[in-house]
């Protein structure tokens, strides 16, 4: 037998290097998308606060929380997200009623307080986070022309369980629940306890 | 059992049916239809529906008295500038109007200054920066623009004549509004929540809205805007208080008037109103509001005098940009339809507008959406 190999050979050992070769990145490349974290986030450009965030989750109490954005929030005396603005007035003319079911806005007064006229001073708000139910009012509330459209919904990744086909996902009728992959994000260990019947 | 002893058996079923209740049930049945057409029978009628909540129905509350309010004056629209159906529609964006010598229209927007003159025939254009956000127009023909922290100043042909960036070093402004006065040129800077006073070369000269309890205006919605009247004297929107504010030159407080309110429509609705603002010649204030998008007519003490309604403009409205010509004609800039609505009074006209017709129901409507 000959030691140098023909050209024949040469180029079936090459293609068969390269074969593998190309084989093995495409099997490699999918065996990562496999493992790679996705997770379920809500589009707030599509969510039209429809309330089935907090109806269709399998918790008891919902992944979705309502978020308050303090970069585009005006600190608003007059929030139309945390008071009910068609309720009665109070003595002082500002409505008493609140937007919050679950009383899960929360607001503080910020930089120089005027004890006297609440016109004055500029309000924080804080969502409770223990309270809220991801209803959605309060986002609603807050789109404009009525507020600055400063609170949005997100699914909290330190309560979502992670279910193969969100619940949440299928109920949504503007298709606003997406899955965004997250990579190097580790599975949570779930808070099962609360996961309905 | 067979194939054939299969069959014989369910042909006797059948055979024994047939002959036993058929023929009652199709008698029955002709009978039924008989007394049907007859009688006209017809399904039984649903239950009516149940009253809706009255809370609803009556929307806000509203005053009894306030149902019988008429306002002083009416406003008719009389024409549209720059619609979808004009002859030069703005495509892409309308942020500014200013009326200048002549009742010439100066209308911002597509990124051009277009001039339209009293009759509302499009005269010349000229580019403009892309970020300008505020116009205003000055007897002699100079124009400004307000672009993030600059002012940008033209001559009546729209040749550029000069400039100067307004604010602070470390904090430039961010400007909403612009006014010339005489020889200075007053700034809304909303990142400060102050009016700021410069001549055309850019000199600081004062500043004006400091002087009240938190030494600025409150601004949730980030805007502010500027109207000054024949005499001299400067009126500012105070959004987060719901107030129209009256300044002198040197900053001192003059007068305010206006409050939150759903139900009364002299009040100011939502978290931040009123958004934009003008005056008359006669010295009306003219203010729009946003969440129920309409202008209104106040005597200069506040007392309500004419309204034009939310059916005029686009709910979405977050600013609709006012300027008032020398016959009084209101202005409004629907920056949402990108169009120019002009509205003049109705000569001669009794009662404006009742309350509860034409503001309440609007509101309501508004709300429940």
């Amino acid at each position: 037998m000959n030691d140098k190999s023909t050209r024949r050979q040469f180029l079936d050992r090459t293609g068969r290097i390269i074969g593998f070769t190309a084989i093995g990145s495409a099997a490699g490349l999918l065996a990562r998308r496999a493992s790679g974290n996705a997770v379920y986030q809500v589009d707030p450009f599509k969510c039209t606060s429809c309330d089935l965030c907090r109806t269709s989750c399998v918790l008891s109490l919902s992944a979705v929380k309502a978020v308050n954005d303090f970069e585009k929030c005006g600190y608003c005396m007059l929030c139309p997200a945390y008071m009910d603005v068609n309720s009665r007035p109070d003595e002082k003319g500002i409505p008493a009623g609140k937007v919050c079911p679950q009383d899960a806005l929360k607001r503080r007064v910020v930089g120089a307080v005027d004890q006297d006229d609440p016109n004055n001073n500029y309000y924080e708000y804080v969502v409770d986070e223990t309270r809220c139910d991801g209803c959605g009012k309060c986002v609603k509330a807050c789109k404009p022309p009525a507020g600055n459209g400063s609170l949005r919904l997100e699914i909290r990744y330190t309560r979502c369980v992670e279910c193969n086909e969100c619940a949440i996902q299928i109920a949504c009728p503007d298709r606003a629940i997406v899955s965004v992959p997250a990579p190097g994000m580790a599975p949570m260990e779930s808070p099962v306890e609360g996961k309905k019947s | 059992m067979d194939v054939t002893e299969e069959k014989t058996t369910s042909g006797a079923v059948w055979e024994r049916l047939r002959k036993s209740w058929f023929p009652p049930a199709a008698v029955m049945g002709a009978f039924a239809a008989f007394i049907a057409a007859a009688f006209r029978i017809r399904p039984e009628p649903k239950p009516p529906a149940a009253p809706p909540d009255p809370a609803i129905e009556a929307g806000p509350a509203i005053d009894d008295g306030m149902a019988a309010r008429r306002l002083d004056r009416a406003y008719a629209l009389s024409s549209v500038l720059g619609g979808a159906a004009s002859a030069h529609p703005f495509r892409q964006s309308l942020a500014g109007i200013a009326v200048g010598a002549g009742d010439a229209v100066y209308a911002l927007g597509d990124n051009e200054v277009r001039v339209f003159d009293a009759g509302g025939n499009f005269v010349r254009s000229w580019k403009a920066a892309s970020n300008a956000c505020c116009i205003a127009a000055a007897p002699d023909g100079r124009i400004c623009l307000g672009a993030a922290e600059r002012v940008e100043i033209y001559d009546a042909a729209g040749k550029h004549v000069g400039g100067f960036t307004a604010g602070e070093k470390d904090r430039p402004a961010d400007i909403t509004a612009i006014k010339i006065l005489g020889k200075e040129i007053l700034v809304a800077d909303a990142s400060a929540r102050i009016i700021r006073r410069y001549d055309a070369t850019g000199r600081p000269l004062g500043l004006i809205g400091t002087e009240n309890k938190t030494g600025k205006f409150i601004l949730p919605n980030k805007s502010l805007d500027i109207a000054v009247d024949a005499r001299g004297v400067i009126r500012a929107t105070d959004t987060g208080r719901h107030q129209v504010t009256a300044w002198a030159l040197d900053g001192t407080l003059m007068g305010k008037f206006g409050k939150f309110g759903m139900a009364d429509p002299a009040d100011f609705v939502g978290c931040c109103n009123p958004v934009n603002l003008a005056i008359t010649p006669d010295g009306k204030v003219v203010t729009a509001e946003k969440m129920v998008a309409r202008v209104k007519v106040y005597e200069p003490d506040g007392r309500l005098l004419g309204l034009i309604g939310p059916e005029n403009f686009d709910p979405a409205c977050i600013h609709i940009h006012l300027a008032v010509d020398a016959g009084g004609r209101i202005l409004a800039a629907d920056p949402v339809r990108r169009e120019i609505r002009i509205f003049a009074r109705v000569p001669g006209a009794g009662p404006a507008i009742g309350m509860r017709d034409s503001v309440d129901r609007s509101l309501v409507e508004i709300l429940r959406a």
